[in-house]
């Protein structure tokens, strides 16, 4: 070899030519730059993984499962709590869109994000003070009607960017849905009393007892306030339009749950209950029957079997185990009874399109069946009442006309939450909500600062999926059970069903992460290379650097990158990273003949001189 | 009294050939058109590493070739480059006279590539042609960073090396000859084993004329 062209410093000058410098030696490298050999530069970029995008809020969910993997709980609790007011709540409530869409579930089984999520809350709950503050006052009030899970939300992130928030509540208690909708055996009151008053430690006024509309008025919130965010829910139940529904012993879901939950249920169940409905809130309207004394309690749905309900499957089954009978393909057309019910005239019924919410087609053409009982809960969905509100802000479906940022025409009026969201394809979720809430709060600060509303940039190009990864590093472990009380034993009490996590559980669950697409520190690109041209200062999370003089874009790196955060790009891409190199190894420019005309002569010389030869 | 090198940068094992069958196709098709010719290849370079940049010359005179014994072209007036990356990399242009011929086999614009190019002001024209893209070739040019995944089989490596510019180096020798005329078309092309991509390149060719008359 020869070092033709290249420019050689002055304590690496060799006396012959073919002695090449090993790269191991002192900053030997630096004579010899490969990258030049490189057509793809590797290049370290943290995608979007699947649980983060499918969350309702986006909560960083990849980032806190990192964070507890390393024993940070408390970061991980403040990293969660950016996007979600209250882990604890959502720890046991949330419907996880993020676990079906984890990609270990197609390998073992989906991480129990929820459970780690419900650790964090708990130990977020047990902290005196809490992690999040209030930001620099602005000066500036904000109302923000209703404290269910979207109002909650809006208050939260409003507080923290420094607004005076106040929370008008229609009802003796705080939490509106989170309280009425979600039973005790569920969400025990006091963890989300525990929530509501981290919300008041923060700085935000509770008025219950307070309906708009009634104690308070339209132009009352028009003129009081620089803002006001309206999350009021949907409140009324719907009806099914059967015959004798208003007779006594027809309860409807949400109030039932409701009236449970506020402590002012007059209730009592008779032994056999029927609840017609297949989604989630009359599977919790089925299994608070058996609390409430039901001796027998079955589900009528129109839906033809349980793949089409459109509820959480792992509820199904625990409501399944708890004893709860199914009849598919009925719809309720009568309540029998002379004054209470007696029975229910069910005729078979089957919805008219693809979805649940299509119009029902009942055959009545057979013989209806005679189905005694002596209460029926209707839980079948909710639709708003909003008689309080201006005609002008109304749409055709009868809920508020908001525009793309949740606000009402050119008003400081905004609006977030089920109210919005229905009928816009959402599932009306409690993490939706809290979700549209955040957005909400994000636009109101937007606009009382003056800044223009734009609409919002998803950062999302690339959402990591498996094929992206390489699965050989990640050995198949089953997911950490959640303990959960016995059926027989559980369908009696209010406590609660599903038990949390230890720590050493948390951590364990949290260590099958697979990190989709992001850099976490796994040191395998730093080992692999066969240069050694990926350095770090030390070892964290996208502290890796390439060194692009010498990395040969040989591709191994991003191979074995397990979870597809490198990914290679065409280094004509970058302007940058210009390694000029005249050709191999040659001393001087030129032809060979000439070039070792010194060396030919070499031996000629005498002895000193050739030991001082330039 | 003409005397014209060409020199052809490329890459070692991977696309050794295709620089080898653009000097050797070249030079052949001189010494048909009655030219002294000569047409050889770089050891310094030590070609037989993957991805290593390996040069092959070519040249083409009316009268003898003096310096033939000399391994190197020095002042080449012709430069091609098998792979585009390559532009990023060396000093190609060393020793070019002034109306020299840049060919880049890719699928960016003359534009794009000319801020790469080091010393452009010599150029007469800089043409950019998607060889890959024309010969329809696989993967292993247009992928090349699947490369690593797939260099131990050697499956179709004695059909191809018997052929001339079976693959990207057709499309480029297209480019060569229309652009600067080295040798004339009607005698190359008989030799050429893709003569769709030959053909196809003709009209592909992408032309940034530059400052200087093509010498």
């Amino acid at each position: 070899m020869s070092t033709k062209g290249t420019h050689i410093p002055d304590w690496l000058q060799v006396p012959f030519a073919g002695i090449t410098p090993a790269p191991s030696q002192t900053k030997g490298q630096d004579l010899f730059p490969t990258g030049n050999w490189r057509s793809i530069r590797p290049v370290y970029r943290d995608k979007m993984p699947p649980c983060n995008n499918a969350c309702g809020t986006n909560e960083k969910i990849q980032g806190y499962l990192d964070l507890v993997k390393r024993g940070k709980y408390l970061d991980a609790y403040a990293l969660i709590k950016e996007d979600m007011p209250f882990p604890s709540v959502t720890g046991r409530v949330c419907y996880h869109p993020c676990e079906q869409a984890c990609n270990r579930g197609q390998h073992d089984e989906a991480i129990s994000i929820r459970a780690v999520e419900r650790f964090l809350g708990d130990l977020g709950q047990a902290l005196p003070k809490d992690v999040v503050v209030a930001g620099p006052p602005t000066g500036k009030t904000v109302a923000v009607v209703g404290s269910g899970p979207a109002g909650h939300s809006a208050a939260y992130q409003l507080a923290r960017l420094g607004y005076s928030v106040t929370i008008l509540e229609k009802s003796p208690k705080a939490g509106g849905l989170n309280r009425g909708g979600i039973p005790d055996w569920v969400l025990p009151q006091h963890v989300l009393d525990r929530e509501i008053e981290r919300l008041v430690e923060l700085g935000v006024t509770i008025q219950t007892n307070t309906e708009v509309g009634k104690d308070v008025t339209w132009d009352a919130l028009k003129n009081n306030y620089d803002a006001c965010v309206l999350a009021v829910g949907l409140t009324e139940p719907n009806s099914v339009r059967a015959d004798g529904e208003d007779k006594g012993g027809v309860h409807y879901g949400l109030p039932f749950l409701r009236d449970i939950g506020m402590g002012t249920s007059t209730v009592k169940l008779g032994p056999r209950v029927a609840v017609i409905g297949g989604g989630n809130t009359a599977i919790d309207c089925a299994r608070e029957a058996f609390r409430q004394g039901a001796q027998e309690v079955t589900m009528i749905t129109v839906e033809s079997n349980t793949q089409e309900m459109p509820c959480v499957p792992e509820d199904l089954h625990d409501m399944l185990e708890e004893g709860v009978e199914l009849m598919h393909g009925f719809a309720m057309t009568a309540v029998r009874g002379n004054g209470t019910v007696d029975a229910l005239e069910l005729h078979p019924a089957r919805f008219t399109g693809a979805i649940n919410a299509s119009p029902i087609a009942v055959n009545r053409e057979v013989a209806g069946v005679n189905f005694p009982v002596d209460q029926v809960i209707i839980a079948v969905g909710q639709h708003p009442s909003l008689q309080w509100l201006p005609a002008e802000f109304k749409n055709e479906r009868g809920t508020i006309a908001v525009d793309a940022f949740g606000r009402l025409g050119n008003t400081n009026f905004f609006a977030a939450g089920d109210i919005v969201q229905i009928g816009s394809g959402q599932p009306l979720m409690v993490v939706n909500a809290v979700g549209d809430g955040k957005r909400v709060a994000f636009n109101v600060d937007r606009v009382l600062r003056g800044e223009r509303l734009e609409p919002r940039a998803i950062p999302i190009d690339v959402i990591t999926d498996l094929k992206r990864m390489n699965m050989t590093y990640f050995p198949h472990f089953p997911r950490v059970a959640q303990e959960m009380l016995q059926a027989a034993s559980r369908r009696r009490t209010q406590d609660e069903v599903i038990q949390a996590y230890s720590e050493e559980q948390a951590v364990e669950e949290a260590n099958r992460c697979f990190s989709c697409g992001t850099c976490n520190a796994c040191d395998n690109c730093y080992l692999v290379c066969p240069e050694p041209c990926i350095v770090r200062p030390e070892r964290s999370n996208g502290l890796y650097k390439i060194l692009v003089d010498y990395c040969k874009g040989c591709r191994v790196c991003i191979e074995e990158c397990p979870t597809g955060c490198l990914e290679g790009v065409p280094e004509l891409d970058f302007d940058t990273g210009v390694v000029r190199m005249d050709t191999a190894f040659a001393i001087t420019q030129g032809l060979h003949g000439r070039q070792a005309k010194e060396l030919r002569e070499l031996p000629n010389l005498p002895a000193k001189d050739i030991e001082n030869w330039r | 009294m003409s005397y014209t090198e060409l020199t052809v940068w490329t890459r070692g094992i991977i696309m050794d050939k295709e620089g080898r069958d653009i000097v050797n196709s070249v030079a052949a098709a001189g010494r048909l058109e009655g030219k002294f010719a000569q047409a050889m290849e770089n050891y310094v370079d030590n070609p037989d590493r993957t991805n290593a940049p390996t040069r092959k010359y070519c040249r083409l005179s009316d009268s003898e070739i003096e310096n033939a014994l000399t391994y190197e072209n020095e002042h080449p007036s012709i430069v091609v480059l098998v792979e585009q990356t390559m532009v990023k990399g060396w000093d190609y242009m060393r020793g070019m006279p002034p109306g020299g011929t840049l060919v880049i086999n890719t699928h960016y614009t003359p534009d794009y590539m000319l801020r790469f190019v080091p010393g452009p002001e010599r150029l007469a024209q800089l043409v950019c042609v998607d060889a890959a893209k024309l010969a329809e070739h696989k993967w292993l040019y247009y992928r090349l960073g699947e490369l690593g995944l797939d260099r131990l089989s050697t499956e179709g490596a004695a059909e191809r090396s018997k052929a001339i510019a079976p693959d990207i180096a057709a499309p480029l020798i297209a480019a060569v000859v229309k652009t600067t005329g080295i040798v004339k078309m009607e005698t190359i092309e008989p030799m050429i084993a893709n003569k769709a991509a030959f053909r196809a390149a003709l009209d592909e060719l992408h032309v940034l004329p530059l400052g200087q008359a093509v010498a």
